[in-house]
């Protein structure tokens, strides 16, 4: 066989596979999407028995038994907290990191360490360390120290990539002309890589609202809403639960949207000489 | 000059706050669950005596050994599955894809997902397993079986299957990143000295995606290896593997046996990413 001929066929087979693993990665969400809106009879899969909003109105108008609104406002209560300290501490350390401190590749890896060491082994560590210290877990303390150290590395990540690209002749400049560090900083830097802090703060908040492995040790009596779907999902597998998850992932998506236009629009300006 | 100087205090100061946050959650808790597994007596506090007498009883039973045997076979099975279909997915997008504006669409699609909740994609499969879920629809539709197939939900096979979707794109990244790296000029020249493609694949190519390929296999590990979730939701309470084994022990009360088979799937880890380490220094790729 001649090998144009051979390669268009890997071609054709790779682009196969491709599209025929994308098809495999986005069916459920569809699926699931679609049941979603199935209408009050409908089980748990096809066929959907008419189509209405029935499932995201149970959402609303829940009884307490399995009412999923004060987790819903915990999880985004934690999400919103996490999301402000991923960002302070994560713009602090990046700048620390542009200072090449001594010891600054071990602070590297222990940031790195929290995205590496498995959610489920972190959150029983802690677990264990709230026992002995007498601490109460609770979703608002054990949990929200948890889940900063799985939001603040990939925002650390964010804000060094950010860096790494800033042009600091512009700092240079503001230093030159009589400025001080922390002027430069405040009326310089922070303003050029602002976009930058808003999607590590957006990062931050989709990370902690879907976190489950880490929470779940640490958040006591008080679930958040991963943990009471999970709950649910333990008793009974309701079409509810994918009219939370349809509505859980639009938020995603709307946040990941958000997230790429900005890091889009900040790669357009950032250029230096541009 | 910049807005930092190097090695001043300002620079420990600002590193400060993070490096102590990271270490209590996350350094701190391994050390303790280390010194958990090693407690004798039955109280809960520091006044313990040190035993090996845990981790004996655990190596003890046949069915727990098993169980790790276990765990490492899935977790293989798993990388050699998403190794190749994630290599053929970057290769496809980086070297076959010309048109850039349909790379990143087919890049947006891949990634995306990544983002969303594992635990709602965990929960999509669900209607798509079941005995009267989609699958076994389409097969009956299509003719190809006359009753529903009974292994896919709550079995090894569903499992695999959700893993494949959400873990393929962690052996895949790495490697289109390395991919990207790699000079068009390089493929030129040893096209022009001759080189068939399937000799410029073994020689050229696939060496430079390498580190790539590592990577992205040690990713898949210890994911897969922590991966509970999956497991428990869809495999039901059928199959456990080691992570389930620690929310067991968890639940039952039994702290000290939740922090052994803790401390035998760190070290599993380790060991597995140190091994991994051995075929590609990590650091070399920043440069």
């Amino acid at each position: 066989m001649h090998w144009r001929t051979r390669s268009r066929l890997m071609t054709a087979l790779l682009g196969t596979l491709t599209v025929g693993f994308l098809l495999y990665q986005w069916l459920p969400v569809f699926t699931l999407g679609l049941l979603s809106f199935s209408g009050p009879t409908g089980g748990t899969t096809f066929p959907m028995n008419g189509v209405s909003l029935h499932w995201y109105r149970e959402l609303i108008e829940a009884s307490i038994m399995n009412d999923f609104k004060p987790p819903f406002g915990r999880s985004v209560m934690l999400a919103a907290a996490c999301s402000v300290v991923t960002c302070v501490l994560a713009v602090a350390s990046a700048q620390a990191m542009r200072g090449r401190f001594r010891g600054h590749n071990l602070f590297f890896y222990l940031l790195l360490l929290g995205i590496m060491a498995p959610g489920l082994l972190v959150g029983f560590g802690v677990a264990i360390m709230g026992r002995l210290m007498g601490i109460e877990p609770a979703w608002n303390t054990t949990a929200f120290f948890v889940q900063v150290s799985w939001t603040l590395p990939f925002g650390f990540l964010v804000m060094l990539s950010i860096f790494n690209r800033f042009d600091s002749r512009l700092e240079e400049a503001a230093l030159t002309l009589g400025a001080n560090r922390l002027t430069t900083f405040r009326r310089i830097t922070l303003p050029i890589v602002l976009p930058g802090v808003i999607g590590a703060a957006l990062f931050g908040f989709t990370l902690s609202y879907d976190e489950f492995p880490r929470t779940m040790f640490t958040s006591g009596a008080d679930m958040t809403l991963p943990l009471a779907v999970m709950a649910q999902l333990d008793r009974e597998l309701t079409p509810e639960l994918y009219a939370i998850g349809t509505a859980t992932t639009l938020l995603s998506l709307v946040a990941i949207l958000a997230c790429t236009l900005i890091l889009v629009s900040l790669r357009r300006t950032a250029r230096p000489g541009s | 000059m910049s807005t930092i100087r190097p090695r001043s205090l300002p620079a420990y100061l600002l590193a400060l706050p993070a490096g102590l946050w990271m270490f209590g959650a996350v350094v701190m808790p391994a050390l303790l669950i280390l010194w958990v597994s090693l407690w004798g007596g039955t109280a809960f506090g520091p006044g313990n005596p040190i035993t090996f007498a845990n981790y004996e009883r655990f190596f003890a039973n046949a069915s727990y050994r098993g169980l790790i045997a276990n765990t490492f076979l899935h977790t293989l099975m798993l990388m050699a599955i998403t190794g190749v279909m994630g290599y053929g997915i970057a290769y496809f997008l980086v070297m076959k894809v010309t048109s850039r504006a349909w790379r990143t669409a087919l890049f947006l699609a891949f990634i995306i997902p990544f983002w969303t909740s594992a635990l709602i994609r965990a929960i999509a499969w669900v209607p798509f397993l079941g005995v009267n879920g989609v699958i076994n629809q389409a097969l009956m539709g299509l003719g190809l079986t006359e009753r529903p197939i009974e292994i896919f939900l709550y079995s090894r096979t569903g499992i695999s299957m959700a893993q494949v979707s959400l873990y393929t794109l962690m052996a895949s990244g790495p490697v289109v990143y390395m991919l990207a790296q790699i000079p068009p000029s390089l493929r030129e020249a040893a096209m022009t000295l001759k080189a068939p493609p399937g000799v410029v694949f073994r020689r050229v190519i696939f060496p430079l995606t390498l580190p790539g390929v590592v990577i992205g296999q040690v990713l898949v590990f210890l994911s897969v290896m922590a991966d509970f979730a999956t497991v428990q939701w869809i495999g039901g309470n059928k199959i456990a593997l080691l992570p389930n084994l620690i929310l067991n022990f968890y639940e039952g009360a039994q702290l000290r046996a939740a922090a052994v088979v803790s401390v035998v799937l760190m070290a599993c880890m380790l060991v597995g990413t140190f091994i991994a380490m051995r075929v590609v220094d990590i650091r070399k790729l920043g440069t």
